[in-house]
């Protein structure tokens, strides 16, 4: 056979994909021609790299729009920081670590008195596209304790709740006419079981009108069936105020 | 949406979105590109799916965050992005032998897996000529990924090529020595080990 004949089939051959009788073909051919040796020693050099290659596995589809939503909410965040040096607020608690962590960066904690700022916030949430189309698996009545009751008109207030691929939770609060915080003092959601608390993370209110939050919790929240709103002050006592607002049981 | 298509822009002209409103749809692009080999060579470095996933996050979230410190003078992004890979790699693979899980019977991506004896710098200098070779199998057109695929991965003569596609065996194997011109071109492209260690 002439080079030409061979040439296409030589990479075939080093893959060990040809038939017997042609592989046979192709051995007789390259026994006595120098150029088709030196153009299957270069093939041979590209399948052994190969056999470097990594295994042909995709990480799982969620990952791209959990890595996506984390940008938003680190978008967010740096927002929220910049409200906060703009009015020289004094904020609780440690400040986002630069590495990856789960939740503390899809936390919300706006603790400017400006409601025009929260506004701003919340409006940029729904443009970033944070408010989900899909259906919640529970919705969660907000209830006002009698002592905020006495101060609301036209409220109400919802927790929606939505599970996510990775097993967190999607927590988006619904409030309607829920009264801004006090001065230096911000909302927190909590999970409660029993003695057990987990935080959901912390926002503001707009006061008249409607606020609409996302948090997040770890897939361990399941278990926990009351919702408490606890009004949190910027201090240094980390412990959970006992100043509840709104309570909610899980359905 | 983006000013111009994410599919029409460079990796490099990518990056310079990642600080402006486009950020989503920029990352979003470059994590098309290059998420199959972020997380294959993890596979291979790290031999857990979980901690893999976990480069996967951990990286397209440092490429966001540290998008300022690339400099496409210095070099190709996806070289920036080997060396950050490389990076949080040998952090994970630190943090393996406090958790390493299991393999699952029979799983055939993790059978690849680096023999966990080797020491961590030497794993993960090994995953240079992986990273290239991804990128050289990922930058394929599909009828040459796909006979790659069926005839390195699989280990289907081309004959048996030609019945699994209906594709006729004159044009499966001129689809393979045209496959194996493409490899052997990006293989012999872009920047240098010294340049990825730098």
């Amino acid at each position: 056979m002439k080079c030409a004949e061979i040439h296409p089939n030589l990479a075939a051959f080093a893959l060990g994909g040809l038939e017997p009788e042609e592989a046979a073909e192709v051995r007789r051919h390259l026994a006595s021609c120098p150029g088709c040796q030196k153009e299957l020693e270069e093939i041979e050099t590209v399948r052994h790299s190969l056999e470097a290659a990594p295994p042909p596995a995709a990480p799982p589809v969620y990952l791209k729009d959990e890595i996506l939503s984390h940008v938003r909410a680190e978008g967010l965040s740096r927002i929220r920081e910049e409200s906060k040096e703009s009015s020289s607020s004094v904020e609780r608690g440690s400040s986002a670590a630069p590495g990856f962590n789960r939740f503390k960066n899809l936390r919300i904690i706006l603790p400017s008195v400006a409601a025009a700022a929260v506004v701003g916030i919340v409006a940029l949430g729904i443009t970033f596209g944070f408010m989900r189309e899909d259906a919640p698996v529970a919705t969660i009545q907000l209830v006002p304790t009698p002592d905020e009751a006495a101060g609301l008109k036209g409220y109400w207030g919802v927790a929606e709740i939505r599970p996510q691929p990775s097993g967190n939770q999607q927590v988006e609060l619904k409030l309607n006419n829920f009264e801004e915080p006090k001065p230096n003092s911000y909302y927190e959601l909590w999970f409660v079981s029993g003695e057990r608390r987990i935080s959901a993370g912390s926002f503001t209110s707009v006061g008249q009108g409607e606020t609409k939050v996302l948090l997040n919790v770890p897939p361990e929240a399941r278990n926990y069936h009351t919702l408490l709103i606890t009004e949190e002050h910027m201090d240094n006592d980390t412990a959970p105020s006992q100043e509840v607002a709104l309570k909610g049981e899980m359905p | 949406m983006m000013t111009q298509r994410a599919d029409e822009l460079s990796d490099e002209q990518l990056m310079t979105r990642l600080t402006g409103p486009e950020v989503e749809a920029a990352l979003s692009k470059l994590y098309d590109r290059y998420s199959r080999t972020v997380f294959g060579v993890g596979l291979k470095i790290l031999g857990d799916r979980s901690l893999a996933e976990e480069l996967v996050q951990d990286v397209f979230l440092k490429v966001w965050r540290s998008s300022g410190t690339f400099d496409s003078s210095r070099g190709s992004f996806s070289t920036w992005l080997y060396r950050v890979t490389r990076s949080v790699a040998l952090d994970l693979y630190r943090k393996r032998a406090h958790r390493v899980r299991p393999v699952p019977d029979g799983d055939p991506y993790l059978a690849t897996a680096q023999d966990s004896s080797a020491g961590p710098q030497e794993v993960v200098d090994e995953s240079w000529l992986s990273w290239r070779v991804s990128r050289a199998l990922e930058v394929l057109d599909a009828s040459h990924k796909e006979v790659i695929h069926l005839a390195y991965f699989e280990g289907l003569s081309q004959r048996e090529i030609s019945e699994r596609t209906g594709v006729p065996l004159g044009t499966v194997k001129s689809r393979t020595a045209s496959a194996f011109k493409s490899l052997r071109r990006e293989l012999a492209l872009g920047d240098t080990l010294r340049e990825a260690n730098r």
